[in-house]
């Protein structure tokens, strides 16, 4: 193929963004006289771009306060987010602590990597200035446990987490990051510069400083060991352990 | 309404949270005879103040009654014709912190 009309073909396929399960709170810290609920953005997307993919109606969508687990998958209303289907929700926040939001999205079939990809997502809320219960794991089969509280994070903060995939850490995990950039508000230098890259330590713990407010989304990727067939052919599963953090402007 | 807000106002300039801080948590629920409002506190470390007073003011915060808090918890029988403008609650402990909940009109079911 000449190279001309190769260059032109890669072009029109655009930049090689990350693709995210997104759950994004209107608000992860709660005060009291900021109501009693919190609405909820649900997406598959790439964040940086604000580039929508379609989400089906997960296999599951929780909230996770005090040790208990509550199915709110009813509760989910479609909605049209960065241009493509996904859902909202509010919900009520009937007591103080962190309520944690966890969705398990069906496996999305994406020819451009020939794999399914399948990202365990979730985010952590703080309501009436109450934080406990910030570190909770909700054993997902595979989840970023956070060492950092995944809220009230100032922006140059640092946010550590470690990766687990069916309950144990993940030597040197690999882990993509995003930001949330809603609006456009800015833009990168490099393709190398919209989706991060980093790596776990030999404990599957990784530190990241993020430079600026807003919502900063981490994805440690792994592959299962079992496949899924499309049109009758195995293909490989990525499972993405995603949590969402906000990280606020310093004043 | 107009009175909760200036209550909630007045209370929102009380000043910023600090280290070591107090928060307070109120609900309504069902008891034997009626309703009772159950107040929880507990410091920003996780432990729960073993002793201190409970202060209840109505919208226009004339103090209501004062209740013992035993082991991060009061509870006192909610009357919702005083309550009707929404309740200020302000816990304070035995060494000095101090905390409070807004019980909104719209907590007790009559619209914000």
């Amino acid at each position: 193929m000449p190279r001309l009309i190769l260059a032109a073909a890669l072009i029109a396929a655009g930049p090689a963004a990350a693709h995210y399960g997104m759950i994004i709170p209107s608000d992860p810290m709660i005060a009291q006289d900021e109501g009693r609920s919190v609405d909820l953005m649900v997406s598959f997307s790439h964040p940086f771009e604000e580039d929508g993919m379609i989400l089906e109606r997960p296999e599951t969508f929780t909230v996770t306060h005090g040790g208990e687990t509550t199915d709110l998958l009813g509760a989910l209303s479609e909605a049209t987010v960065m241009g493509e289907p996904g859902y909202t929700l509010t919900h009520a926040l009937d007591r103080p602590g962190t309520h944690v939001f966890a969705m398990t999205p069906v496996p999305y079939w994406e020819p451009a990597e020939d794999a399914f990809i399948q990202h365990f997502t979730k985010t952590y809320v703080s309501a009436y200035d109450d934080d406990e219960g910030w570190d909770a794991e909700l054993g997902l089969r595979t989840e970023i446990v956070p060492l950092s509280k995944p809220f009230g994070l100032w922006e140059g903060n640092i946010f550590q987490g470690i990766v687990h995939l069916e309950g144990e850490p993940v030597p040197y995990a690999e882990i993509e990051v995003e930001f949330y950039n809603e609006g456009q508000q800015t833009s990168a230098p490099s393709e190398l510069m919209i989706t991060q890259t980093i790596k776990a330590d030999a404990d599957g713990v990784f530190t990241y400083a993020a430079p600026s407010a807003g919502w900063w989304g981490f994805a440690a990727l792994n592959t299962a060991p079992e496949t899924m067939a499309q049109d009758g052919v195995e293909k490989a599963v990525e499972l993405g352990a995603v949590i969402w953090v906000r990280f606020e402007a310093w004043q | 309404m107009i009175r909760s807000l200036i209550l909630i106002c007045a209370l929102a300039l009380g000043g910023p949270a600090l280290a070591h801080r107090v928060t307070v948590f109120a609900s309504v629920q069902a008891a034997e005879a009626g309703e009772v409002v159950v107040v929880e506190a507990k410091f920003s470390t996780g432990r729960v103040p073993t002793q201190g007073d409970v202060l209840v003011e109505d919208a226009s915060g004339t103090l209501l009654a004062t209740y013992p808090l035993e082991d991060g918890v009061a509870r006192f029988p909610l009357d919702r014709t005083v309550a009707a403008g929404g309740l200020s609650i302000t816990v304070k402990t035995d060494d000095d912190h101090e905390g409070y909940w807004l019980l909104t009109p719209a907590d007790l079911g009559g619209g914000a």
